[in-house]
């Protein structure tokens, strides 16, 4: 008897789980539904989308370079060692090239701007909720949905795949000069085998997953920040929320992405 | 007045939170022109109340009346353009200058939005109707004092000239004086612009100065309302526990 109801309890909690699960997937589907809509209904805020597309694009540019350079420097130093094994060191220029446009620089990229937008819009969002903010900008005529969370979402779907283009490239970059300078590649070899082994199809990848990803990280900054909960608390979990599903939902697309393009 | 419909009208609003039924069946009726005040202790219901009146929150049961409209058929948009709402914390939007949170509906206006310089222009003419000079129109919310903040909360919500007017709490955590000053000032832009106003408040002193009619919430009902020169004389127990502050009577105080 307390056999059964242990069991009873134990697959309870798992429906309980699933339900949660599914609701929290409807609410957030919704909600993606009701700020896209609102890019074919006026009225727009260009002036609010323009500050988003710097925040996110332009000021997340050093953390996405920095990381993809030594992502790239180090993908090559690997390679090296890795392939010396089986005498293939000289694939270096075209694995770090398709390593990184392929995967490492949208996983990567889209994982630091999840790390240092995601938060950064919950957090904004939460506290404009703890603090009346959305409300107030309800009475004063105006969307948030419309005014707050489209333009966020927008510049995240369009910023990142831009992002992803020069982070590509700067670690193709870090690469080529650890290739050139530590492992004695010749430079325009080098340049030459990268070109001639990456496909307009790897670029598409890249930046088709760089549209998801941003379009991901910027929706769940905004749908944990607008769900927030009251006072400092409700604002650190919905931060740390956006941060964790973002990161999550970013590592999960990519594989049904890959799946998809493989 | 006779014959005026209410310009707001509640009708046994219902509103629940989970097992907390926080509103059982509020009635009230705010005239064109009058100035109510909701007074009840924290957690009666007030800011329930006023944000199902602004569709913030949407009431389980019971009906809103605008000029004797149900809300649901009332242009949202088109009732909001005629309202004017002063947050308790002022709720000023930290990323905009002082004359753009003033301005914001004007610069952000659906049908002839005005332009910067003249937004700008009417927003330091609200400003000094506040008490504010032109010095602050540059500033960040984060630089003035609370005082100051909500005196541009209050130039935002008059700043299109609206015809009615909500006030949340407009002296929470100001010292006595400054508290005053605001309630001079709710009660000279109401009179002056002759707006339909609603102020919750626990505060008498801000009751004594800006209503024209007063309401009680208590468990969830309008317990007690009449004309603000009844309200002393009012035989209501609770009324009077409340008013007084007397910590013994009806309403339950937790020592």
């Amino acid at each position: 008897m307390i056999l059964l109801r242990l069991v009873q309890a134990f697959l309870a909690s798992i429906g309980r789980s699933v339900l949660e699960l599914l609701a929290a997937t409807g609410r957030l589907t919704l909600f993606a539904a009701d700020a896209l809509s609102h890019l074919v209904r006026p009225p727009f805020y260009p002036g609010e989308f323009g500050r988003q597309m710097l925040r996110i694009g332009y000021f997340s540019l050093p953390v996405v370079g920095l990381t993809a350079l030594f992502t790239g420097a180090a993908l090559a130093l690997q390679i090296w060692s890795g392939g010396d094994r089986f005498n293939a060191g000289t694939v270096v220029p075209s694995i770090v090239a398709i390593g990184i446009v392929r995967e490492l620089g949208p996983v990567l990229g889209g994982l630091m701007v999840a790390g240092r937008v995601s938060s950064s819009i919950a957090a904004e969002l939460g506290t404009m909720r703890v603090t009346e903010q959305i409300d107030a900008l309800t009475t004063l005529s105006t969307d948030p949905m419309k005014y707050l969370v489209l333009p966020r979402v927008l510049a995240g779907l369009i910023a990142m795949p831009m992002l992803v283009a020069v982070a590509n490239v700067i670690g193709i970059f870090g690469g080529y000069l650890v290739g050139t300078t530590r492992l004695g590649f010749n430079p325009a070899a080098y340049i030459k085998n990268t070109l001639d082994f990456l496909e307009p199809a790897d670029v598409a990848t890249s930046l088709t997953k760089a549209a998801v990803f941003g379009l991901l990280l910027a929706l769940m900054g905004c749908y944990n920040g607008y769900h927030s909960g009251r006072g400092a608390q409700g604002v650190g979990e919905a931060t740390t929320n956006a941060v964790v599903s973002a990161s999550i939902l970013i590592l999960a697309a990519n594989y049904l992405l890959t799946e998809a393009f493989f | 007045m006779a014959g005026a419909a209410p310009r707001i009208e509640l009708r046994d609003l219902r509103k629940r939170f989970g097992d907390n039924q926080v509103l059982a069946g509020v009635s009230l009726k705010v005239m064109p022109g009058e100035s109510l005040v909701i007074i009840g202790g924290s957690g009666t219901g007030k800011s329930v109340t006023l944000k199902c009146i602004l569709g913030i929150l949407t009431a389980d049961a019971g009906e809103i009346l605008i000029d004797g409209q149900p809300l649901a058929r009332v242009d949202r948009r088109a009732f909001l353009r005629h309202f004017g709402m002063l947050f308790q914390g002022a709720a000023l939007f930290d990323s905009l200058t002082v004359w753009q949170n003033v301005a914001f509906r004007l610069i952000h206006a659906r049908h002839a939005p005005l332009g910067r310089r003249a937004a700008r222009d009417l927003a330091i003419a609200k400003l000094a109707r506040v008490g504010l000079g032109p010095e602050t129109a540059d500033l960040y919310p984060a630089e003035l004092s609370g005082g100051m903040q909500k005196r541009v909360g209050l130039a935002r919500a008059i700043a299109t000239d609206p015809e009615v007017i909500f006030f949340d709490e407009p002296t929470a955590g100001l010292d006595p004086i400054m508290a005053g000053v605001i309630n001079d000032l709710i009660r000279e832009l109401v009179e002056e612009m002759g707006a339909t106003a609603v102020t919750i408040t626990h505060d008498m002193t801000t009751v004594r100065t800006v209503a024209d009619h007063v309401a009680m919430l208590h468990g969830g009902i309008a317990r007690w309302s009449g004309h603000i020169d009844e309200m002393e004389a009012s035989p209501d127990p609770y009324l009077q526990q409340f008013i007084h502050g007397r910590a013994e009577g009806p309403i339950e105080t937790v020592r």
